[in-house]
């Protein structure tokens, strides 16, 4: 009783502010709080980043190569750190995160890549497998869940498929599967379709919208306008290391925003 | 962490298959090298035995005047048996003296017939001395001469003896000199080579472990496998090289050295077998293992 009482205050004390943003702020998964990024210390890759996403959400990063679009990305998945600022997965300070700490957090976060980064001597199903080995699930545990996503991206016929003997968005795909294997929180993809024909990657973003359905938060990297467009979803627009526009809802857009 | 482990030797045992001729490449060189080195101590083991042999011929024997009795010869080795260099004497008679020459000389009947002709027993007594060891020769020398019984004594042969005792230990020192030296530096050689094919082998793979990283493996789970890879590397490769030394011995030794029967050389193989496959497999293995792990660490940056 007491606590709803000071909070009931506190809102009629700023009543300016926002009462939205405050309950807003506990569920964010990714928080960006005045990240700079120096790869060398005279040129900035990012600056001055503040970026929050919520749970759920899909967002389109967007903007022309040399952005910093995925370095934005690497900040998240802790394979770089912040000069300045700071990064937060949940609970997780990306600037502190012990070295030890960076498998488990990596298995919070399914990643999808422009070269699809399979094993190139496993097959598509051992591609998959390999992602639950290494967190440790049981054989029984692996041969029940990778046939199920193997099927949900449509792949259920080609699981003894080595990766050169797929396709590249069939490749993907598997990457796709991969990623969501270990029911991550969020799902990073750095410019998934970059490598492949139109068809194959109106087919992959339908699959990450249908995934962003089931709830799993997806932060997609593209300067592929069509498919920004196609996902018609928040987009982040980055130019030279800083975010120039965020619409809720919308089109691809760059440094303009309208 | 058993899970980890069987899971990592599987996988372990999966890349060594998959990597067929990378695999084949990296054994091979590690083969070699063992091969070589335990060739090269199979060498200084034979020298060892042939030297020892010779070790054993070696001797001084002390001759006695014609008129000198079995009691005061007896004394004298009663004497000589107080030195504690001495490792055997060997009394030899007059009688026993002939019937050694003549044995020796059955094939020369002339020679016989002499001996026969002269009716009395020209041989004389004699004490064959051995020392534990080659260098004391010179020391039993000093004291035969500075006996008491050295008045009685006709000559003793060390003079004769003398050079081929001390070239023998001069050959001793040098094979176990360069033996050793030859051992080490091809030992050198083969861990360098073995460490810079397996670092090659580990180098192969870097995109795979930056995508095992990526996927979330922890460093023992991405590192354990290569460990294991190089086990298997160590382990063929000594049980390989045994082989090929076992069929060098065999057939191919007996062309090239005719001074030592094969026979022995088989013998030497087995009474050493342990030795040689216990240090093959331990290095092998461990040179396996050690430059996997230096490899990662220096290459993978893991």
């Amino acid at each position: 009783m007491e606590k709803e009482e000071e909070k009931k205050e506190e809102i009629k004390k700023e009543p300016e502010e926002k009462p939205e943003e405050e309950s807003e702020k506990e569920n964010f998964v990714i928080k960006f709080d005045k990240v700079d990024k120096f790869y060398a210390e005279d040129a900035p890759v990012l600056k001055g980043i503040n970026l929050e996403i919520k749970e759920g959400e899909f967002i389109s990063l967007v903007g022309p190569s040399g952005s910093g679009k995925s370095t934005f990305l690497k900040l998240i998945y802790a394979e770089e750190k912040p000069t300045e600022g700071n990064v937060l997965f949940g609970e997780i300070s990306i600037a502190t995160i012990k070295k030890s700490k960076l498998p488990a957090h990596r298995r919070n976060i399914g990643t999808i890549f422009q070269d699809f980064k399979l094993l190139p001597k496993r097959t598509a199903f051992e591609n998959v497998a390999y992602a639950m080995e290494v967190s440790g699930f049981s054989k029984v545990e692996i041969e029940e869940d990778v046939p199920q996503i193997l099927e949900i991206v449509g792949l259920q016929n080609k699981a003894n498929k080595f990766p050169h003997q797929l396709s590249g968005g069939e490749q993907q795909k598997v990457a796709i599967a991969r990623a969501l294997v270990n029911k991550p929180l969020v799902i990073i993809a750095d410019e998934p379709t970059g490598n492949l024909d139109p068809e194959s990657s109106q087919d992959i973003v339908e699959l990450l919208l249908e995934i962003n359905k089931l709830g799993k938060t997806i932060v997609l990297a593209s300067h592929d306008k069509e498919i920004v467009d196609r996902a018609n979803k928040r987009v982040v627009a980055l130019d030279n290391g800083k975010i120039v526009c965020d619409t809720k809802k919308g089109k691809y857009k760059v440094i303009k925003c309208t | 962490m058993f899970l980890t482990i069987s899971r990592t030797f599987k996988e372990g045992i999966k890349n060594f298959w998959r990597n067929g001729w990378l695999s084949f490449a990296t054994v091979s060189v590690l083969m070699l090298s063992l091969f070589v080195v335990s060739v090269l101590m199979m060498i200084t083991f034979s020298a060892n035995l042939l030297l020892k042999n010779v070790q054993e011929k070696a001797n001084i024997s002390i001759y006695f005047k014609s008129d000198v009795t079995d009691e005061k010869v007896q004394e004298a080795q009663r004497e000589l048996e107080k030195t504690s260099e001495i490792k055997s004497i060997a009394y030899v008679s007059k009688k026993k003296a002939l019937e050694n020459f003549k044995s020796n000389n059955v094939n020369e009947p002339a020679i016989i017939q002499s001996l026969e002709e002269l009716g009395d027993n020209p041989l004389l007594a004699s004490l064959v001395v051995r020392s534990k060891n080659p260098g004391q020769y010179e020391s039993i020398n000093e004291f035969i001469n500075q006996a008491d019984f050295f008045g009685d004594v006709s000559r003793v042969n060390y003079g004769k003896n003398k050079e081929i005792i001390e070239k023998l230990n001069g050959i001793i020192a040098t094979t176990k000199k360069v033996g050793l030296s030859l051992e080490i530096l091809f030992a050198v050689i083969a861990v360098l080579i073995t460490f810079n094919t397996i670092r090659i082998t580990i180098y192969s793979y870097k995109q795979e472990v930056e995508i095992m990283r990526l996927v979330g493996a922890s460093n023992i789970f991405i590192r354990l496998p290569f460990v294991f890879e190089g086990l298997i590397y160590g382990t063929i490769a000594s049980i390989s090289s045994m082989l090929i030394l076992f069929i060098a011995v065999k057939f191919a030794m007996p062309y090239l050295t005719s001074s030592i029967p094969p026979a022995i050389l088989i013998d030497l193989y087995f009474s050493k077998f342990g030795l040689l496959f216990g240090l093959q497999i331990g290095t092998g293995t461990l040179l396996g293992i050690i430059s996997s792990m230096i490899a990662i660490r220096r290459y993978l940056q893991i």
